[in-house]
C-alpha cells in the first residue's frame, strides 16, 4: 500500500491548505500543535504496547511510538527552528502558561480496548494523516526544511498505515473490513462531537461575554470597593472557625 | 474506619485510602493513566485503592475531597469581578472550566462511586497540605507552614500541631494561625518566573531550581520590587508585574518584561555561554534567593513564637530543596520534616487523615515512615514480556541479584530498578529508579543524552546509606531527616566532588536521599555491595521515566521504558533483563508483519 490518493475534498481545499501555511505564524502554530498530537498519539501507542498480550504487536506498537515521539520532536524543533528567524514579539505569544486539565474529547481510549479496535482505529487515522502530510509538504514547497520534516515523516506513516492494516487482517481475518469501516464511522462521529463542542463553547462565550458586560459592573464595583478595604499582609484565621466538615463553603 | 481521601481539578490528581487511622495505599492518577500530572477525576486510582483493600464503595465509611471546591470558585469570580473589565477574556474561560465539571464535585462523587451525600466531606486546600505534612511525620509537637500557588484563599498558612498517644485515646489537634491570601503567592511568583524562563508552570519549577544554581542573584533587588514585605512579617505581590490574577493567558505582565528583559522562547535550549542564557540563570537564582529568603524570614518568626522544635512543610513549595535546606539551617527549627508527596496529590492522603483525626476525632496512629504505597511490581510480566520479545531473562535469587547489578554498576552500566510498591509522591525514592555510578561527568552526559533526553542544566541526585551520608556531604543537625525523601539540598564534601562529579551540581551541592535501611532493605543492600566494589556506597538515582512521561508503574511500563532509551539492565523482583544490542531498531520493516 503506498501513499493513499488525495481526498476530492482535499483537491478542493488546495488552495485554503497553502493560505495556511503560506503564513508565518500560522505555520509555526500548526508545527507546533502537530508535535503535540504526535507526542500524545506516541504516548497512547506506547501505553497499548503495555498493555497487549500479543507479543509482536508490541514490538510493533512500540516500533509505531517511537517513531511517532521522534516524528514530535522533527516536528518541535522545525518549529523552534522557525520562531528563531523572526522577532522576540512573536516569540512570546508561545509562551502562554498552560492550564492544567482533564482529559479531551480526543483521548484514545487504549486499557480494556481489544487489539482489533485499536489497530482499525489506528489504520484509519494513519491514512487520514499520511494523506493530509502529503499535501502539507507540496504547498510548503517554498520551505525545503519543512518540506523534508514532511518526507520523512510521510515514510514513516505509510509502513504505520501497512501495518497496521496487515496485523488487523491476521488477528481478525474474517472481519477486518467491518472494522476499518466501523473506525471510519466512529471517526467521523468524533469529527462531529468536536464540531458541535467548539461550536457550543463559542455559542457558551458570547452568552457568558454579553453577562459579563450586563450583569457583572455592579458586582464588579462592589468587589473593588471591598479589596480596598482589604489588609495587607497576614489574614488572622479565627480560632473558632466553623466549618461543616459536609460544606463545599 | 474506611476512608477515602481524593485530589483531583488542578494537577496531579490522586486518591488515598486510610484504614482504621492508617494508610493502606495511595496513588496518583498520572501513575495509572499513563498522563504526566495528569488532573483528571483519579478514577482509576480510587478503583485501583478499593481493589487493592478488597472495598466495594458502600463499604467507605467516608469520602473526603481535598477542597472546598464552592470556596475556589468563590474566588475564581471574585478575582474576575476586581478584575473587570480586563477579565473580559478570561472569565468565559473561567466559567466554563468551573461550571463545567470542577464545582460539581458531589455530583462526580457520587456518580462514579454512588456513595451517598452524608459520607462525603471536604476539608480546606491547606488543611489538607497541613495533615499530610503534620500527620504522617514523627513527631507529636510542630510547627506547620503550607505554602503553594493558591488554595480556595489561602497561599500560605502557618500553624501548630499537636498529638497526644496517650493510651491511643487522646486528640489531635492542628491549628491554623493565620495565612496570607491570592493573589499574593509565592507558589504564583516563583511559578510566573518558570513560565517566563520558558518553562511549563506547575510542573517544571524544579527546573527554574536547577538552573538558578548556574546563575548569581544579580537581579534580587528587581525581584524585590515584586513583593515587598509588610510590617507583620507578611508579604504583598506588586500586582502591576503580573497577570494571573486576571487571565489565564500570560503570569506576567508588560512591566514584568520591561524590568527583566524579554521571556525565553520555550523551544529555545539554553545556553548558558550567551548572554541570554546566563541572564535566565540570574532571574532563576534572583528568585530562588528571594523565595529563600522570605520562607527563612516566616519560619524563623513562626519558630520564635511557637517555640517548637520541629517544623513540618507541606504545599508545592515544600518540594523546593534548596529553600529546605536554609530553612533547617537559618531557622531555627531542629528537624523539618517533609512528605513524599507535598503537593497536591499528596492532599488526598492529608485530607483523607484529617477527616480521620479531625472530623471524626479518632485517636492518633503512627503513619509507617515510608513513601512506598502505590500499586508492586509483578516480576512475572517483566520475565514473560523479555521472553516474547526474546531478550535473556535471568532469574535470581536475592543475594546474586545485588551482587550482579553491584557489578552492573560497577562496569558503567545504567540499571532500571523496579522493587515493590511505587512511591506516593514526585520522587523515585528507591523502588521505581534508575541507578547508575555517580562518579564522573560522562555517565550524566549519557543520562541526558540517552536516557532522559533532558536538560544539560539540570543535576542527578545520589543515594546513599544513612550511616554514610555524612562522610560525602555536609549534612547539618537534622540533614539526614530532610534528606529522607530526598527534600534537602546539601554540599557535597569538597574531597569527594570529583569522584561524586555525576551528581554534585555546579555549586557544589546535591540532592541527596539518605536511605534507612528498613525503608528499602534492597536498594540498601545494593548500595553496601557496590561500596564494597568502588569503596564509595553512593548511587545516582533518578526517577525511572524518560522527559515528558510519568515514572513507570508496572512491569511492562518499566520495560517498554527499558526498550526504547539507553538503559542497559531492567531489575523487577528476582527477575533481571540485560539489552541485547541493537534489540529494537528503527524502522522495523513490513516484514515483521
Amino acid at each position: 500500500m503506498g501513499l493513499p490518493r488525495e481526498a476530492h475534498v482535499d483537491r478542493i481545499l488546495r488552495p485554503v491548505h497553502r493560505w495556511v501555511w503560506g503564513d508565518f505564524d500560522r505555520r509555526v502554530r500548526k508545527l507546533i500543535a502537530f508535535a503535540e498530537v504526535e507526542g500524545d498519539g506516541g504516548r497512547d501507542i506506547l501505553r497499548a504496547a503495555e498493555v497487549t498480550p500479543d507479543p509482536l504487536l508490541r514490538r510493533l506498537y512500540l516500533a509505531h511510538a517511537i517513531d511517532e515521539l521522534h516524528h514530535a520532536d522533527l516536528f518541535r524543533q522545525r518549529s523552534a527552528a522557525l520562531l528563531q528567524t523572526r522577532s522576540t514579539r512573536l516569540k512570546t505569544r508561545f509562551n502562554a502558561s498552560p492550564l492544567p486539565g482533564g482529559h479531551g474529547l480526543d483521548d484514545l481510549r487504549i486499557d480494556g480496548e481489544p487489539d482489533h479496535r485499536l489497530l482499525a482505529f489506528l489504520h484509519v487515522a494513519e491514512k487520514a494523516a499520511a494523506s493530509r502530510f502529503a499535501i502539507y509538504r507540496d504547498v510548503v514547497d517554498d520551505d525545503p526544511p519543512t518540506r523534508a520534516v514532511f518526507e520523512e515523516i510521510l515514510r514513516d506513516e505509510v509502513f504505520h498505515m501497512n501495518y497496521t492494516y496487515t496485523q488487523l487482517a491476521r488477528i481478525s481475518p474474517r472481519s477486518y473490513r467491518r472494522h476499518v469501516w466501523r473506525a471510519r464511522a466512529s471517526r467521523l462521529w468524533k469529527r462531529y462531537l468536536r464540531v458541535a463542542v467548539a461550536l457550543a463553547g463559542v455559542l457558551g462565550t458570547v452568552i457568558l461575554t454579553i453577562q459579563y458586560f450586563v450583569l457583572l459592573p455592579p458586582f464588579a464595583w462592589l468587589a473593588r470597593r471591598a479589596q480596598r478595604r482589604e489588609p495587607a499582609g497576614w489574614t488572622p484565621i479565627a480560632r473558632d472557625r466553623q466549618d461543616s466538615p459536609a460544606s463545599e463553603y | 474506619m474506611k476512608i477515602l481521601g481524593i485530589s483531583a481539578h488542578y494537577h496531579d490528581s490522586a486518591a488515598a485510602l486510610v484504614v482504621d487511622g492508617v494508610p493502606v495505599c495511595a496513588v496518583q492518577e498520572e501513575r495509572l493513566s499513563r498522563r504526566k500530572n495528569d488532573a483528571a477525576f483519579p478514577v482509576a486510582a480510587i478503583e485501583w485503592c478499593l481493589d487493592h483493600a478488597g472495598l466495594d464503595p458502600a463499604a467507605l465509611d467516608a469520602v473526603v475531597f481535598y477542597e472546598r471546591s464552592m470556596l475556589k470558585f468563590e474566588r475564581i469570580l471574585t478575582c474576575a469581578l476586581r478584575a473587570f473589565p480586563h477579565s473580559w477574556r478570561s472569565f468565559p474561560k473561567a466559567m466554563k472550566s468551573s461550571l463545567g465539571d470542577k464545582v460539581w464535585v458531589r455530583g462526580t462523587i457520587s456518580s462514579y462511586l454512588g456513595v451517598p451525600r452524608s459520607k462525603m466531606f471536604f476539608t480546606r486546600h491547606h488543611e489538607s497540605h497541613a495533615a499530610a505534612a503534620f500527620l504522617t511525620a514523627p513527631t507529636d509537637r510542630a510547627a506547620i507552614l503550607t505554602a503553594d500557588g493558591v488554595g480556595e484563599w489561602a497561599t500560605l498558612t502557618v500553624g501548630h500541631g499537636q498529638r497526644h498517644s496517650d493510651g491511643g485515646n487522646g486528640r489531635t489537634e492542628i491549628t491554623a494561625l493565620r495565612e496570607i491570601r491570592f493573589p499574593h503567592s509565592l507558589g504564583m511568583l516563583y511559578s510566573t518566573f518558570t513560565a517566563y524562563l520558558g518553562f511549563a508552570v506547575n510542573e517544571d519549577e524544579y527546573k527554574v531550581m536547577g538552573l538558578a544554581a548556574h546563575g548569581r542573584p544579580s537581579m534580587v533587588d528587581e525581584v524585590r520590587r515584586l513583593i515587598r514585605r509588610t510590617p507583620d512579617g507578611a508579604f504583598t505581590l506588586d500586582l502591576d508585574y503580573f497577570e494571573y490574577h486576571t487571565t489565564a493567558a500570560r503570569s506576567y505582565s508588560s512591566r514584568f518584561v520591561d524590568l527583566f528583559g524579554p521571556p525565553r522562547n520555550s523551544y529555545d535550549p539554553i545556553d548558558l555561554e550567551t548572554a541570554d542564557g546566563r541572564r535566565f540563570a540570574d532571574c532563576a537564582a534572583s528568585v530562588q534567593r528571594v523565595l529563600e529568603d522570605t520562607l527563612v524570614d516566616i519560619a524563623r518568626a513562626l519558630h520564635q513564637e511557637t517555640g517548637l522544635r520541629d517544623l513540618c512543610l507541606g504545599g508545592g513549595v515544600a518540594l523546593n530543596g534548596v529553600a529546605n535546606a536554609r530553612i533547617l539551617a537559618e531557622s531555627g527549627f531542629e528537624r523539618v520534616f517533609v512528605p513524599p508527596a507535598p503537593g497536591d496529590a499528596g492532599c488526598a492522603l492529608g485530607a483523607a487523615l484529617y477527616a480521620d483525626r479531625i472530623y471524626f476525632g479518632r485517636p492518633h496512629r503512627d503513619v509507617p515512615d515510608h513513601p512506598f504505597w502505590g500499586p508492586p511490581v509483578d516480576a512475572n510480566d517483566l520475565a514473560r514480556a523479555a521472553r516474547e520479545d526474546d531478550q535473556p531473562v535471568q532469574e535470581l535469587d536475592e543475594g546474586a541479584l545485588v551482587e550482579r547489578v553491584a557489578d552492573e554498576l560497577a562496569a558503567g552500566r545504567v540499571i532500571g530498578w523496579m522493587d515493590g510498591a511505587t512511591e506516593f509522591g514526585p520522587r523515585a525514592l528507591g523502588h521505581r529508579s534508575i541507578l547508575a555510578a555517580p562518579h564522573s561527568r560522562e555517565m550524566r552526559d549519557r543520562l541526558n543524552r540517552d536516557i532522559k533526553y533532558r536538560e544539560e542544566f539540570r543535576p542527578y541526585a545520589p543515594v546513599t546509606p544513612i550511616e554514610a551520608a555524612d562522610r560525602y556531604f555536609e549534612l547539618p543537625p537534622g540533614g539526614v531527616r530532610l534528606a529522607r525523601f530526598m527534600s534537602g539540598v546539601f554540599p557535597v564534601r569538597p574531597e569527594w566532588r570529583a569522584q561524586l562529579a555525576a551528581v554534585t551540581h555546579v555549586d557544589g551541592s546535591a540532592r541527596l536521599q539518605a536511605l534507612d535501611r528498613s525503608m528499602a532493605p534492597r536498594l540498601y543492600a545494593l548500595l553496601e555491595a557496590y561500596g564494597r566494589r568502588t569503596g564509595i556506597p553512593v548511587l545516582l538515582n533518578t526517577s525511572f521515566n524518560v522527559a515528558g512521561e510519568p515514572i513507570v508503574n508496572g512491569a511492562l511500563e518499566g520495560y517498554s521504558t527499558f526498550r526504547r532509551c539507553g538503559i542497559d539492565a531492567l531489575v523487577a523482583g528476582p527477575a533481571l533483563v540485560m539489552k541485547r544490542a541493537a534489540s529494537l531498531a528503527r524502522p522495523v520493516t513490513e516484514g515483521v508483519a
